[in-house]
């Protein structure tokens, strides 16, 4: 019976695709600050088509279907950058792992190709408003390339929304600790890591080599990892450095500058709040580390964590929200109520919501077709019934990806409900 | 706080001591054949005409000491000097006793540590009929083991010791240690006290055994040792012989001191001394000064060392962050520890232990000195205050007749910068350091050379090692200098000659003047003198500059950002216990208050809280007769009842002792850490209690601690006295060791299967365990003591309590059958879970627990991290509450640990719950799972005043603490934390200011280097004790 639910809603889905919808009377999130109270938004063939302030003007398409969302908000899809979601599926279990290549330098890895759109977990990250992710590999120096993939897709093929968008390197750090054990159970005290120059050396030279290497018209022999960095020169591809010690950043933006980079964003940026001017000048994004985390010393603000949103938006730095660490991909879902906390600490609900929305789709070079409601766009949108950046309140209860609406079942809402039937319970 | 026995009781103790230590001074080994001729010495030898230091209460100015055979027959102002005695005119000089350092490992073997990194080894390697542990050496002697090392006790008579205790460094229990002079010659003819006293430490040392691992595994071992040691000294059957007991057994008698390589060590180890009637002396770490209220109320005596931290490089502003406030802090404030103490009327001896470069010591003495310190205790921690602690005030640390003849001889009061050591006699015999004959040579002097050179000299330096300056008009030479009895070398190259000037010549002392003959650079000889014109100069501006009394801040508790100073603290001249005591009344008005209790949400109230409890809830309560309170307006503000988190692991210094299948015996109580930033950020976050609680790494874990997080107090003050007794079980995957690598597969059990053995051997045995032990207890005295004694075990002991509900089961779980499994366990040996915790699996058996009264604390929202919470799903709370179980969220994590509001708010999201309900899950349900619910839990009048201020409704993700109140007293006020930032940047940037100038000024500095805080879930195994 619970199957034939699943293909019944998938057949919907599919059918539904070719309808017109109009979503009528919801408080639309823009996702550029600004809120319309009583909207109509007009969606055909995959397109937003019409946006409108009913108390100020009146629709002119015609819909297959209208949803009458009266009372409930309307936002653009969340978006999850640097994301292992659809890479694994147990932490604990290394077969189900597919985030981390053997090797330090792998420019030339890519993750699009390994991601799981059938994994269990993406259903349970969609239901509460992330409609699309940057899957992203870890580890090594050079981790690999990512790409953007839209939650709903048969198969990769499907999913894929921008392939192979960028390149991410994890910066050595000047300081680091080593595991006392094989197992990586015992960490030791922080050293001084002496394998640093040589390390920034060897970056600094496989970019001076990947560009010659590039520049040249006759390649003597091919090179697989040269190659798959091309787009960091032209200007196709961004340089995603992972970062978050503000000596680090420094140097990183540095080696970025160097190397005549044209598209950077430092992943983490945890003391980015003290290299502000430098970002600036340097036009460089920051994507902030998990918001719920704690400051890295006793004495640093408590809340330090939770401000640095707010500290980057108030030095006129572009930044979005990313959920890297532990248990990443099935804490994906709690993408929206880190917003939610850089609300609470200093930014504007409408700026918390850019932060996981239009900023998001501007750093990852895809704001031209989703990011916000916007006539022109895909219609990746979704409706709640309360604020969705609070988890008190956030209840989607219909989503579209491209203007299709997209089941919201998961796994765990069929062992909800197959054992509240055990128990008699409503 | 055991009080040392009095009268005939600690005389006894001595009598003991020394019936023990019977060993007496023989100067020449009477045993030993000679080869060649006998060489005995039985002369005398008076030293005249010298200040005499007798102790530190009594000076003779000009007396005669006399010694015959390494002892001292006389001392006195008018003491006629015997008969053919070699006598020592010491005209000018002092004498003082010879010190004595109670904290060496002098003359002991090298301790061999093998590599760590292995499979788990079970039992101890030490083979023989020893005990259980490696870690338990008491029968390590240090008189057996003792070598005469001559190249480390000269660096030590250098310093003006004369006699140290010496003992094995080694494990937790170390055995005895001796009392050896630090003379040169046969160890027969060194040792004062064979059995001088009996050593332990929280460190197992070289053992390579699993057990312990944590700091609370090491209390639990020595804890049990000393039960099995009394259990062995009854049983006549000795059907175990064990000579680890049985050296235990005899260690007792001997003063006893206990390793503490923190301030909190100290309190740890006085309550084990509490518990067995042994009041220890405390070889402290330095930091006492941080919790002086405490030291002083443990009532023990202190071995401190001078281990003051040499000062960061704090040039670059971004490296300089990597230093804590506690360590810049210490910095400033470790010299004045010997004053603090001294205040606080701590007694203390000093030891050069810990001291990275023992040649620190004097410059860190006088340190202290400057910081407070006076120069009488200063001599009393290095005489008679170690002699009395080691039981040798009768031989050592005074200069009477009688004792051994151990002395300096010194230029002066010992503690001045200028004072020279020039001899060290011990047991009659000198060692010479400096020539007190020699002439002091230094000053300046107009140096004359071939008839037509006049320049200037400068001598300075120390007597041993001069350095020379040669002035002429306005050049400056280095020149060599050597003085040897009263002959001079002194070679430079004068300006206007290539090559260097050689001068050899003679002192003449009175007037002070050199002169004699040289060569040029040529070749071709000439005369020169130099006349002595005036002292050194610089001295006189040194002597001003040390003249300021250093400034430092002030301590601040806990000793760490976010700290706060005591009020009314002056100094350390006040002991004020109960500092948190600001305001004695709260009056809140205006505040949305959610009850726990059948009103529910109440809008618009007023709340009036004073003694630590909530006295008043009432829509308006007037104000003006609360003149004394401190009025809070809470309008457009919620006001909960403080979070409880039922599952934490913060403020411990370790958190698994999972080194065997049970451990039962440990206690989280034991191992709190007051000074952990979690308490104060959990704060912030509205907590005011948390179960801390052992790891998952065995089926059967630690004893729980339950804390009130008193942000400032102790340890001991911030447990929760009223709770019960709670331990830690677990099942799956950590128990069972899935996720450990292929080293760990030998510990029992590695499957489910094995697991449910492990409880119904464990259940069995403490059944049977219980039974001896109430048939025992049933004995009278008399059969008592003719009876085959008991054996107390204190992991059956605490298991036994399971079966008798005064402790209680949380269980750490996740997949519906192995919660089956326990609660069949527990049906079929007579006890009931308490809680599970974690139990994302609890909606599958929820009608079980519901049958059996158990309670759940689960996670929100977690899964996928492991297979066993693969069906973990958001509803689970939901459902269990529906079942009717009382259902609590928990962090199991330091940073969720302040978004528990948050978590909670998950359950409206995800199931449906009311607000109320939700915020429930966070307060009066973990009350009720710890049976805490009649104080806390609730806003309701008589209730302990735990109460959160917040921003908004406590479910949003917008809401902020504004206030958490616990027992009435503010903890955590956003208006005052940030006035506390501030403070914390400009107290860095004073201390970072001092350094520099300390840096400029030629001092040594170190590189900051990050230390990061440990965060410990559930999984944690690594130990912060292990580090040192």
């Amino acid at each position: 019976m619970k199957k034939l639910t699943f293909i019944l809603a998938l057949l919907t889905t599919i059918a539904t695709a070719q309808k017109s919808t109009l979503i009528m009377n919801g408080t639309a999130h823009i996702g550029n600050d600004s809120v319309i109270q009583n909207s109509m938004i007009g969606i055909k063939d995959g397109k937003i088509v019409e946006v409108v302030d009913a108390s100020k003007a009146q629709v002119t398409g015609t819909y297959d279907e209208k949803i009458d969302a009266t009372g409930k908000q309307i936002y653009p899809g969340f978006i999850a950058p640097n994301s292992t979601l659809g890479l694994t599926e147990i932490d604990a279990v290394r077969a189900t792992n597919d985030f981390h290549e053997v090797g330090t330098t792998l420019p030339n890895v890519r993750s699009l190709i390994a991601y799981n759109t059938d994994s269990k977990i993406i259903p349970t990250v969609r239901t509460n408003g992330i409609l699309l992710a940057q899957i992203t590999p870890r580890g090594g120096l050079i981790s690999g390339t990512s790409s953007v993939v839209v939650l709903d897709g048969w198969n990769w093929e499907d999913a894929a929304y921008k392939i192979d968008d960028g390149i991410h390197v994890n910066w050595p750090r000047i300081q680091s600790r080593k595991y006392l054990d094989e197992d990586n159970i015992y960490p030791g005290p922080y050293e001084k890591n002496k394998d640093y120059t040589k390390q920034t050396n060897d970056l600094q030279k496989l970019f001076a080599d990947a560009k010659a290497y590039n520049e040249t018209d006759v390649k003597e022999e091919k090179n697989l990892r040269f190659e798959s960095m091309k787009g960091l020169f032209t200007g196709e591809q961004t340089l995603y450095l992972h970062v978050n010690n503000v000596k680090e950043i420094i140097e990183a933006v540095n080696f970025a500058k160097t190397n005549m980079i044209k598209k950077v964003v430092i992943v983490g940026g945890r003391d980015s709040w003290m290299v502000t001017d430098l970002l600036k000048e340097n036009n460089v994004a920051v994507m902030v580390s998990r918001l719920h985390d704690l400051p890295e010393h006793p004495e640093d603000d408590v809340d330090l964590t939770y401000k640095l949103p707010y500290l980057l938006q108030k030095a006129g730095v572009m930044y979005c929200l990313n959920n890297e660490g532990d248990m990443e991909a099935m804490g994906t879902r709690n993408l929206p109520f880190l917003a939610g906390t850089a609300a609470a600490y200093g930014l504007t609900k409408e700026q918390a919501l850019r932060s996981i929305t239009l900023n998001t789709a501007k750093i990852l070079g895809i704001d031209k077709t989703t990011g916000s409601i916007e006539v022109g766009k895909d219609a990746n949108i979704f409706i709640s019934t309360g604020d969705a950046l609070d988890m008190r309140t956030n209840n989607v209860t219909q989503a579209f990806v491209k203007g299709v609406s997209i089941d919201l079942n998961n796994d765990q809402k069929e062992l909800y409900e197959k054992y509240k039937k055990k128990y008699g319970l409503k | 706080m055991w009080r040392q026995p009095t009268g005939t009781m600690k005389q006894l103790f001595i009598l003991l001591a020394l019936v023990i230590g019977s060993t007496s001074i023989a100067q020449v080994t009477e045993t030993f054949p000679v080869n060649g001729t006998t060489n005995k010495n039985h002369n005398t030898y008076a030293f005249t005409n010298v200040k005499i230091v007798v102790d530190p209460e009594t000076t003779i100015d000009n007396g005669t000491l006399v010694v015959k055979d390494g002892i001292i027959i006389a001392v006195g102002p008018k003491i006629s000097v015997p008969k053919g005695a070699v006598v020592y005119d010491l005209k000018g000089k002092t004498m003082y006793p010879g010190l004595i350092d109670a904290y060496t490992s002098y003359g002991m073997p090298e301790i061999k540590r093998m590599p760590v990194w292995g499979p788990p080894q079970m039992e101890s390697n030490v083979k023989g009929a020893y005990g259980w542990n490696g870690a338990v050496k008491a029968e390590t002697e240090a008189n057996k083991i003792f070598t005469d090392d001559s190249k480390a006790a000269d660096e030590m008579r250098r310093m003006g010791f004369g006699s140290v205790l010496t003992f094995q460094k080694d494990g937790i229990v170390r055995g005895s240690a001796a009392v050896v002079t630090l003379a040169d010659g046969r160890e027969n003819e060194l040792m004062v006290l064979d059995k001088a006293a009996a050593m332990y430490s929280f460190d197992k040392g070289s053992s390579t055994q699993d057990y312990p691992s944590s700091l609370m595994g090491a209390i639990a071992l020595l804890r049990q040792t000393y039960l099995d040691a009394d259990w062995y000294k009854k049983d006549k059957t000795k059907k175990e012989y064990n000579i680890s007991l049985d050296a235990f057994n005899n260690l007792q008698t001997l003063p006893q001191i206990f390793e503490s390589t923190d301030k909190l060590n100290i309190m740890r180890a006085d309550k084990i001394g509490d518990e067995f009637k042994m009041q220890y002396i405390v070889k402290g770490s330095g930091n006492e000064y941080q919790r002086l209220d405490d030291i002083k109320a443990a009532n023990c005596r202190l071995i401190i060392p001078l281990n003051f931290p040499v000062a960061y490089d704090v040039e670059d502003a971004y490296d300089a962050a990597n230093i804590s406030l506690t360590e810049l802090k210490h910095w400033e404030m470790a010299p004045v520890n010997p004053y603090a103490l001294e205040k606080y009327v701590i007694p203390f001896a000093i030891t050069t232990a810990d001291l990275k470069d023992k040649k620190d010591f004097w410059k860190n003495m006088r340190k202290a000195i400057s910081y407070g310190l006076s120069e009488k205790q200063a001599l009393k921690s290095l005489t008679v205050t170690p002699a009395e602690m080691l039981n040798v005030s009768d031989k050592l640390g005074k200069l009477k007749a009688g004792m051994i003849a151990n002395f300096i001889i010194t230029s002066g009061d010992l503690f001045d910068e200028k004072t020279l050591i020039y001899e060290n006699w011990i047991q009659g015999n000198p060692y010479k350091i400096l020539d007190y004959n020699a002439i002091d040579v230094r000053g300046n002097y107009d140096l004359s050379y071939g008839g037509n050179h006049t320049v200037k000299l400068k001598v300075e330096g120390e007597p041993d090692k001069l350095k020379a300056t040669v002035m002429a008009d306005t050049a400056k030479m280095v020149a060599s200098i050597t003085v040897t009895g009263d002959a001079i070398t002194l070679n430079f190259n004068p300006k206007d000659a290539a090559g260097t000037l050689r001068l050899s010549g003679n002192i003449n002392a009175n007037p002070l003047k050199f002169n004699g003959k040289g060569q040029l650079p040529d070749g071709s000889w000439i005369s020169w003198s130099a006349t002595y014109t005036s002292a050194m100069s610089a001295d006189a501006k040194k002597d001003t500059a040390k003249k300021q009394a250093p400034t430092f801040g002030q301590v601040i508790y806990p000793f760490c950002a976010y700290g706060e100073p005591a009020d009314d603290r002056d100094g350390f001249d006040k002991i004020i216990n109960d500092f948190k005591n600001r305001y004695d009344a709260i009056l809140i008005k205006h505040v949305t208050v959610w009850t726990n209790e059948a009103e529910g949400v109440l809008k618009n109230q007023d709340v009036y809280i004073t003694e630590g409890r909530i006295v008043r809830i009432a829509d308006d309560i007037n104000a003006t007769k609360m003149a004394y309170a401190k009025i809070i307006d809470g309008t457009g503000m919620h006001l909960t009842a403080g979070i409880i988190d039922e599952h934490s692991h913060i403020a411990l210094i370790s958190v698994n002792e999972g080194t065997q299948a049970s451990s039962a015996e440990v206690r989280m109580g034991d191992v709190i850490n007051s000074e952990d930033i979690s308490i104060y950020r959990q704060l912030s976050g509205g907590v005011t209690m948390a179960q801390l609680l052992h790891g998952s790494a065995n089926p059967i874990g630690g004893q729980s601690a339950i804390i009130k997080l008193r942000w400032g107090k102790s340890p001991e003050q911030m447990k929760f006295d009223k709770a019960a007794g709670f331990i830690k079980f677990a099942l799956g995957e950590n128990v069972k060791q899935s996720n450990w690598g292929d080293m760990n597969t030998i510990r029992f059990p590695q499957t489910r299967m094995g697991v449910e053995q492990v409880y119904y051997d464990y259940f069995t045995r403490a059944k049977e365990y219980d039974a001896k032990q109430k048939a025992f207890g049933a004995l009278t005295d008399k059969a008592k003591a003719t009876a085959t004694p008991f054996r107390r075990d204190l992991e059956l002991e605490a298991i036994a309590e399971i079966l008798n509900k005064q402790r209680f089961i949380t269980c750490h779980s996740y997949v519906q059958s192995e919660l089956n499994m326990l609660m069949h366990v527990g049906d079929s040996m007579g006890f009931q879970v308490n809680t599970f915790t974690h139990i994302l699996e609890g909606y599958k058996v929820a009608d079980k627990m519901k049958a059996r009264g158990i309670g759940a604390s689960t996670f929100a929202d977690w899964w996928a991290y492991k297979v066993e919470v693969k069906d973990a799903i958001p509803y689970n709370a939901a459902i269990m509450t529906k079942m009717g179980i009382t259902t609590a969220i928990n962090s199991d994590d330091a940073e969720m640990g302040r978004r528990l509001n948050q978590e909670a708010a998950k359950t409206v999201k995800y199931g449906g719950m009311t607000e109320e309900e939700a915020l429930k899950m966070v307060t009066l349900n973990p009350a009720k799972l710890l049976h805490i619910d009649k104080w806390v839990g609730s806003i309701k009048v008589g209730k302990d005043a735990d109460v959160v201020l917040w921003s908004d409704n406590p479910l949003s993700i917008y809401a902020k603490v504004e206030k958490t109140i616990i027992d009435g007293h503010i903890y955590y006020d956003r208006d005052q934390d940030e006035k506390m930032r501030i403070e914390i940047q400009k107290e860095r940037a004073r201390i970072i200011q001092k350094m520099i100038d300390e840096k400029k000024a030629g001092a040594a500095t170190q590189k900051p280097v990050l230390k990061k805080q440990k965060l410990f879930g559930c999984d944690s195994m690594q130990e912060n004790y292990m580090e040192e």
